[in-house]
Parts: C-alpha cells; sequence; structure tokens
C-alpha cells in the first residue's frame, strides 16, 4: 500500500486562554486528545462531529495554520509542523462561510492575488483561473465584486480558490454549510469531480447525508476524540444494525420496554420524548427482528405507530455521540 | 504544482494590487487620503501664518508629516487587522509565501496614498494663502520626500507586527499618532524636546528623514547638525534595521498565530 496522504498520531491540541486582570487565571481548552487518522490517497474520507468536537482545529493543524500541542501529522509524508513551506504548494483549504474573500474586488481579481501568492506561473495564470471559474460555474460572474454574490457563489469562488494551484489533497471544512439545496448539491458535484480528478479530500460535515452520499470512509469526532472510524456499512453494524425500528406510542411501561430489549437481535434501544408521546428506536440486522414481533411484544396496544427504515449515518453518528457523552 | 521560489516580490506586488483596488473601490477614501490632510494643513498654517517664513514653511512640512504619519499609522494597524475581519487571514497565512511580503505591499500603499495627503496639504496652502514652497533644489526635495515615504513605510511595517499582539491595536494606534507628532518633531524642531526624549527621537527613522528635509529645505536650519548627508545615512541605517527587525518579529507573529490559534476567532 502507498504511503498515506494524511497520518495523524496521537495529537492534541490545548488552547489557552486567561482570565482577569491583576490576578490572571489561565484557562485551558481541550479541543483535541489524543487523535490517530490516516487517510488513503485519491480517498475522500469525512470527518463528522458536532459543534466543538475539533472537526476545524484538525483540519487547521493538517493545513499547516495551527500547531498541534503534541503528537505528529504528516501530509503527503511532510511533517506539517516542521516543513509547512513545503507542503502548502501542494495542498488545497476551502473553509465554509461568509468570509475569507475581498469582497469589494471581483472574484477573478480575488483568485488573481492568490494565484500570485502561490505561485500559479505568470503565463498560464490567466488560463487557469478562467477554468476554475468555469469548472466552478461562476464564468459570467467572474468581474463582479464579491460583496454582490450569494452564499452559494462565495462558497464555490472558495472552492475555486482552493483548487487554483491544482493541489494534491483538498481539506474542505463544511462547504455546504448555509447552503440552499440547489447549491449544496452543485457543490457537492464538484467535490466528487475533485476526486475523480484524483485528488484526495479530507471533508468535514454536520451533515450526515452529505457524509453518507460522498464519502468512502468515516470518522467520527466527539469532544476531541476519534469515537468511531470505518465505512459508512461498516459504523452501522457498529452500532447493532442496518436497520430501524421505531416504535411511538403515549408512554410506555417499564415493563414493555424490558420486553422489547430482550427480543432477539434488538442491539440497542433509544428513547426519546417529544410532547405528550414517547418513541423508542431499536436497531437491528437485516433480516432480524420485524414489526409483526414488536407488535406482539407490546401484546397487541392499538395506539402504537410502528415505522422501520434504514440506518442512517445520522442515527449510528448520534449513538456514538451519545455513547461518548455517556 | 507551482514553483514557490521567489514568491516574496510577487506577492508583494499582488498585495500593493489588491490594497489599491480595494482603495480605490470605496469612495472614503477621500476623506483620510484629501480630508484630512486639508484640515491638518490649515490649522497648522492658521497657527504659522504670523510667524516668519520659515516657521510657516517648517509648519507646512509638519502638516504634511501629519497627514503622512496618520494614513501610514491607519493602515499598518488595518494591515493585519482586515485580514481578520475579512476572514482572508488563514488562507493569506496558508500561502507559501511569508506574510511580511503581503504586509509590506499594503504598508507601501499607505505611505503613498499618505504622499497624496501630503501633496495635498502643499497644495491647499499654496492655492488658498498664496504661499508655495519655496522649494531650492526640487530634485534633492522629492529624493528626501521619498526617503521619508521609506522611513515611515519600515516604521509602519514594525508597527503592524506589534499590532497583531494587541486586541487594542486601535488604542495603541491613537497613542502612537499623538506620540510620533511630539517625539519626530513634526510641528517643531525636537530641540526643544527635554533632553532624555532625544533617544527616542532619534530612534525614529523618520525623524531622521524630517531633518534630512528640513536641512534640504531650509538656509541655514538649526537642526542636529549633522547635515544632509548626516541625517540622510542615519535614515538609510534605520530603516534597514527596521526592515530587519520587522522580518524577525514577523517570523514569530506568524509562529505565534500558529500556536495560539490567534488566526481566527472561529469556534473549534
Amino acid at each position: 500500500m502507498s504511503e498515506p496522504a494524511v497520518e495523524v498520531r496521537q495529537v492534541r491540541r490545548t488552547y489557552t486562554s486567561r482570565k482577569g486582570f491583576f490576578f490572571q487565571e489561565k484557562v485551558e481548552t481541550e479541543a483535541l486528545r489524543g487523535v490517530d487518522l490516516q487517510v488513503q490517497p485519491g480517498e475522500l474520507f469525512g470527518l463528522l462531529g458536532p459543534n466543538g468536537a475539533g472537526k476545524t482545529t484538525l483540519v487547521k493543524i493538517l493545513s499547516t495554520l495551527l500547531l498541534p500541542t503534541s503528537g505528529t501529522a504528516k501530509v503527503l509524508g511532510i511533517d506539517v509542523a516542521e516543513d509547512p513551506r513545503r507542503l502548502r504548494p501542494r495542498i488545497g483549504l476551502v473553509l465554509g462561510g461568509e468570509r475569507g474573500l475581498y469582497n469589494r474586488i471581483s472574484a477573478r481579481e480575488n483568485l488573481r492575488y492568490f494565484a500570485d501568492l502561490y505561485g500559479v506561473p505568470a503565463a498560464t495564470q490567466a488560463g487557469r483561473i478562467s477554468k476554475v471559474l468555469d469548472t466552478v460555474g461562476l464564468t459570467e460572474a467572474a468581474d463582479r465584486r464579491v460583496e454582490e454574490f450569494s452564499r452559494g457563489m462565495k462558497q464555490k469562488l472558495h472552492l475555486a480558490r482552493g483548487i487554483l494551484h491544482d493541489p494534491e489533497l483538498l481539506f474542505l471544512d463544511e462547504p455546504t454549510i448555509g447552503l440552499d439545496p440547489k447549491s449544496a448539491r452543485d457543490m457537492r458535484k464538484l467535490i466528487r469531480d475533485q476526486v475523480a480528478n484524483g485528488v484526495t479530500v479530507l471533508l468535514t460535515s454536520h451533515y450526515m447525508f452529505e457524509a453518507e452520499e460522498l464519502c468512502q470512509r468515516v470518522a467520527v469526532l466527539s469532544k476531541g476524540r476519534i469515537v468511531a472510524r470505518d465505512t459508512v456499512a461498516g459504523l452501522r453494524r457498529l452500532v447493532g444494525g442496518d436497520r430501524t425500528l421505531e416504535v411511538e406510542a403515549y408512554g410506555f411501561e417499564d415493563a414493555e420496554v424490558r420486553r422489547l430489549r430482550a427480543l432477539a437481535g434488538v442491539s440497542r434501544i433509544v428513547t426519546e420524548e417529544f410532547g405528550p408521546k414517547q418513541r423508542l428506536t431499536l436497531r437491528v440486522p437485516t433480516g432480524g427482528l420485524g414489526v409483526e414481533e414488536v407488535r406482539a411484544a407490546l401484546k397487541g396496544r392499538s395506539e402504537v405507530e410502528i415505522r422501520e427504515r434504514r440506518t442512517t449515518l445520522e442515527d449510528v453518528y448520534l449513538d456514538l455521540v451519545e455513547e461518548e457523552a455517556n | 504544482m507551482a514553483a514557490t521560489t521567489s514568491l516574496g516580490p510577487r506577492a508583494l506586488l499582488a498585495s500593493l494590487r489588491v490594497t489599491i483596488l480595494q482603495f480605490l473601490a470605496d469612495p472614503q477614501w477621500i476623506i483620510g487620503s484629501a480630508a484630512a490632510p486639508v484640515v491638518f494643513a490649515l490649522a497648522a498654517f492658521e497657527i504659522y501664518r504670523f510667524s516668519s517664513p520659515e516657521l510657516v514653511l517648517f509648519a507646512i512640512l509638519g502638516g504634511g508629516m501629519m497627514s503622512m504619519w496618520a494614513q501610514t499609522l491607519y493602515g499598518s494597524g488595518w494591515a493585519i487587522g482586515q485580514d481578520r475581519f475579512l476572514g482572508t487571514l488563514e488562507p493569506t497565512l496558508g500561502a507559501p509565501v511569508d506574510y511580511i511580503w503581503v504586509v509590506g505591499g499594503r504598508v507601501i500603499w499607505n505611505t503613498v496614498s499618505g504622499l497624496l495627503g501630503g501633496a495635498v496639504v502643499v497644495g491647499v496652502v499654496a492655492l488658498a494663502y498664496g504661499r508655495p514652497l519655496p522649494i531650492h533644489d526640487p530634485l534633492l526635495f522629492t529624493l528626501l520626500f521619498v526617503l521619508v515615504m521609506l522611513a515611515l513605510s519600515t516604521v509602519g511595517l514594525l508597527f503592524t507586527a506589534i499590532f497583531v499582539y494587541s486586541r487594542y491595536a486601535g488604542f495603541v494606534q491613537n497613542i502612537g499618532e499623538f506620540t510620533f507628532y511630539v517625539i519626530t518633531g513634526c510641528m517643531f524642531p525636537i530641540l526643544i524636546l527635554p533632553s532624555w526624549t532625544r533617544p527616542f527621537s532619534l530612534a525614529f527613522p523618520a525623524t531622521w528623514a524630517l531633518e534630512a528635509l528640513r536641512a534640504a529645505t531650509f538656509t541655514p536650519y538649526q537642526g542636529l547638525s549633522w547635515g544632509v548627508q548626516g541625517d540622510l545615512l542615519g535614515t538609510l541605517v534605520l530603516s534597514l534595521a527596521y526592515i530587519v527587525v520587522s522580518i524577525g518579529l514577523y517570523r514569530r507573529v506568524v509562529h505565534y498565530l500558529s500556536d495560539t490559534g490567534g488566526g481566527s476567532s472561529d469556534d473549534y
């Protein structure tokens, strides 16, 4: 197997801030607590996690913007802390959001500026800028000021800047956050196109369906730790089943929950309350327990609603994050 | 993959270009570059208008210098601040070029736009009061004016790095503005200041550049008595020293930002 595109070993990152005026108190926040990770060349790898999980910190470390407090991180075989200058021309970074662009100048001028900073050869610069503008669908808006752009257009321009210097590896931090469904779909297609062109992509996202649609492998980050890492199918197995049964009623007796838990193949029951109703979510494997067995275990309660669906990555993610929190 | 050698000068020009484009895109530039210098010039002129012609000239030069410094200092405070504000600091720091080149381009433009202010001052006084600046050697005067710009740019460069460490850059900027007016002798010869302030005055390349400018303009001039050549040498040596210190300081600044995560205020 070839050398990993990204190799992270026991990376920790602690932020230090100070409180008070005369007697300052040092406050330390551990954003990453010993992360290990490998991404293979050509892979589209997803990094999932709630707010504050440490995703952005990890991406910033890997893109040489932030130093790890301890541990080592290598990208394309280069240690990010030891030799960032050698690595930077080979990677692209796309940070999500409205910011990160010079709003008072045009999209083309923004790209020209960054092309100069990244040393895109002057002879091919204009052609390269036109090509990436075309790739992200901004050719017609190329000479308009960025302040006139919609959020989706800005996000496309972020991506255009990220791929401008033809990087081998692209870090995408929440690339579709805040986009309308059509713009998000366009963005996902652009990301798939990059991978088809041989670019390795490490993507962070809140959106499970996005990771499910795009990523070959995912890791779930929670409170600065990777709590799971596998293919989507592998993660489904990890939480006990690729099918989910949702059972809703106006309250369940403890005995009823115990009977459901005792059914063969039920690996996990999550209880939620909403209004007067209660929902039990059961993870079950394919070919295992069905709706009729559940109904029988509840001894034919008439008002019970039972739905069966495929376990989504979101279910897996919520289970893992909840497990970590507990 | 792009070549990364000799990126610095190219990044400096790119930064200069983008700074000019952004400057021109906002019509409010007129306030800092034209309106403020007029106020400086009129105030200075009115204070000294009934004094000797030399003193009036001193005031005009001082007004121009104050205007240039105000613009340089404002630009320095904003040079990194604007990247933080716009969220462009991270993509810029992530580029394979030393950040000092990017800031250098901005500082150069800020000083040049300050020069526009200086020209406005001279023009206003000449037009409004019928007192053109009596420049005996226009070539030397122009050369020295460029030198003043260089001196101010190097001070500005150093200040930008210092501003990174302070969350109160605006406050520091205000203090710096008025301290500079006094200590460099914009409006009066530094010889009238207490002797203990002299080392501080002489530590600024702009003090030397101003002395050189005055020594070349006034005959005779009661300055530091090192003559135009001595002042010129002092300006160049100090400017070079400021650039060297700035390069070292910027390496520390970039390391500081990587170490503290100070490149953005995003969550983690």
